[in-house]
């Protein structure tokens, strides 16, 4: 084989193509793995918010809560069936909840999106993944107050501890800061369930029914109930496939993201061939000699590939390094009807994904002008000034 | 240090003729060519451009074919020996010196000469020894650190020299090897090669081709070619034969 440190000196040497290369892979690299820490961050806060025995109740017809408008008194009825699982205190792990939509201001001047506040009681805090309280306490039922995660507090005007949202001229105080395990519960904001149907003159109405159930087969012989009883014309959804659901906003930005990224890769690809083109060319007579010498072309081969590899694993590595500063950062995107907030995502599968993506730029880029330089004449590469 | 025994054939061309294609023409550059090299030959390759002379130094180097007729060096049919095999056969027994001494500049001249060690089983320690010795052999033990743009047109020839023979290899192959020296460089690179060829330790067979007349002048025969034909030999200073 030809030494490692041939290549690895003749990158040095050619210090500004090289730079050159590793720059612009790096660019892509840094791109696409933002782009993956994105989707992956977006993913597992939808992912995380679904437990696999729970389900969500609608109403027969809806596809989300939005959409869903149960009777309180059914609602109710819900929480009495068999087979839903007790709590400490041996009630039911069943909460009834009512979803309304507000068109809020962002902070920074940022616009007004839509921002969902949730109307829970206490038990329906229980049932979000990880929830605690971070900072301040607890909502108390009555005194219309508010909870939210810090990152919508960041995100939006009026949600900081202290701050009031109103919701139809009634003021909700916000008291305190949770969190739920980077679920999309983070991306919402909280009251007590009967201050926000009063609020919002809906006494007599929910929007959803949250339930835990005891086992899968419970699980599903609910599921069953439901659909079957005419009584109530509710349907019962698994939280995971509900979230799942949801989720197709995120595969189609994940879509996007692929799409672009292959742009990207397409160009850094011709980037780093052309640097491997020219060094091919500009070392004709070094690959002559090495094939007098006796390299075989299997050894020429794997010289330029491996050069090519490293220069844009180089690239790669630069790349995976600069996403590391977003790492855990909010932001938000639009989910159907509200804004969810998640946080960028860069563990060891999304990098993993930007080194191999430079390792496929490396092998791709670097084979033609590889075959190029096995397929060099020795006598002519030797002639070569 | 030769693996063959002394006075043993090396090289046998027989009948080589060697045309090469450009566009629908085809144009001969060797034709009929027969010659011998036993052992210790030193052979010096003269004659105009275009004559056939690297041409005839690349088919005994291993580094072409021949279109009709047979080379066969150190035993091996060169002509029908895949591309894999001759990389093989070059590496065990061929020295290859350059004009333009075509070291790897990226390289320091320790590092060139171990380059066609690494195609070796040797371990790690032997190379070294090797190296260090080949570089011995040519004076310059105390320039193994330097890279070649650090060294001298006649070092860097020394170098390729210390390359080309750290292996050990029966023949050694020279296309105008002082072509690019001064008169002072070029006489120490011969009088280099002179010793290669003679001392006992060495007893390399050279094969060289040259535009110099008194380059040719320190090989033991020279042969004159003109358009691809061999039409003179000279042996030991003496004028044998005409051919053909």
């Amino acid at each position: 084989m030809i030494p490692a440190k041939y290549n690895l000196r003749n990158l040095r040497v050619r210090w500004m193509t090289t730079l050159l290369t590793v720059v612009s892979t790096g660019l892509v690299v840094w791109a696409s793995v933002l782009c993956f820490g994105l989707t992956d961050g977006l993913q597992y806060a939808l992912k995380v918010t679904g437990h696999e025995l729970d389900l969500i109740v609608l109403r027969k017809g809806a596809t989300d809560e939005i959409g869903s408008g149960i009777e309180q008194k059914v609602a109710r009825e819900v929480a009495s069936l068999p087979g839903i699982a007790k709590d400490e205190q041996g009630q039911p792990q069943c909460s009834v909840e009512f979803v309304t939509i507000l068109t809020k201001p962002r902070r920074n001047n940022g616009g007004t999106v839509n921002l969902i506040v949730r109307g829970l009681e206490s038990v329906g805090r229980t049932l979000r993944p990880g929830f605690r309280i971070v900072a301040g306490r607890d909502i108390e039922p009555g005194k219309f107050e508010a909870m939210t995660s810090r990152s919508m507090a960041a995100r939006f005007e009026n949600l900081a501890i202290g701050e009031k949202i109103e919701v139809n001229r009634q003021y909700f105080e916000v008291v305190g800061y949770y969190e739920a395990a980077g679920s999309a519960a983070e991306s919402e904001v909280w009251t007590d369930l009967r201050d926000l149907t009063i609020a919002r003159k809906t006494p007599a109405a929910v929007s959803a029914v949250c339930l835990r159930a005891e086992s899968p087969e419970q699980r599903d012989a609910l599921v069953a109930l439901l659909a079957d009883d005419k009584r109530f014309q509710l349907n019962a959804i698994r939280e995971t496939k509900y979230f799942e659901d949801q989720m197709n906003q995120a595969n189609a930005v994940q879509y996007i993201g692929y799409i672009i990224a292959g742009f990207l890769i397409f160009g850094a690809m011709f980037a780093a061939a052309n640097t491997m083109y020219a060094a091919v060319a500009s070392r004709a007579r070094e690959i002559g000699t090495l094939r007098a010498l006796g390299f075989p072309q299997g050894s020429i081969l794997l010289s330029f590939l491996f050069e090519s590899v490293v220069l844009c694993s180089l690239g790669g590595l630069i790349g995976c390094l600069a996403t590391l500063p977003f790492n855990g950062l909010s932001t938000g995107t639009s989910n159907q009807f509200s804004e969810i907030t998640f946080s960028f995502r860069f563990g060891p599968r999304v990098l993993a994904q930007g080194v191999m993506l430079a390792l496929v730029m490396g092998l791709l880029g670097g084979i033609l002008p590889a075959i190029r330089a096995v397929r060099l004449n020795i006598i002519t590469a030797l002639r070569e000034r | 240090m030769s693996n063959l025994n002394a006075d043993e054939t090396v090289v046998v061309v027989r009948d080589v003729c060697k045309e090469f294609h450009r566009d629908q023409l085809t144009i001969p550059v060797l034709s009929g060519i027969n010659l011998e090299l036993s052992t210790g030959d030193y052979l010096a390759l003269m004659g105009p451009s275009g004559s056939g002379k690297t041409t005839l130094l690349n088919l005994i180097a291993g580094l072409d074919r021949p279109t009709s007729g047979d080379v066969i060096v150190c035993g091996q049919n060169l002509g029908q020996s895949s591309e894999g095999e001759l990389s093989k056969w070059r590496s065990r027994h061929v020295g290859f010196i350059f004009q333009m001494y075509n070291l790897i500049p990226v390289l320091t001249a320790y590092e060139n000469v171990e380059l066609p060690l690494t195609l070796t089983s040797l371990s790690r320690r032997d190379r070294d020894d090797h190296v260090k010795a080949a570089l011995e052999v040519v004076g310059l033990q105390d320039r193994m650190d330097h890279y070649p743009r650090q060294l001298s047109g006649g070092q860097e020839q020394r170098v390729a020299i210390a390359r080309a023979i750290v292996t050990d290899p029966t023949l050694l192959v020279a296309d105008e090897p002082t072509g690019d020296l001064d008169a002072k460089s070029a006489a120490e690179i011969l009088d280099l090669m002179h010793r290669l060829n003679t001392e006992k330790e060495f007893r390399k067979t050279i094969v060289m081709v040259t535009h110099d007349p008194n380059a040719a002048d320190r090989a033991r025969r020279i042969l004159h070619l003109e358009k691809g034909l061999l039409v003179s030999e000279v042996t030991d200073n003496r004028t044998r034969a005409t051919v053909q």
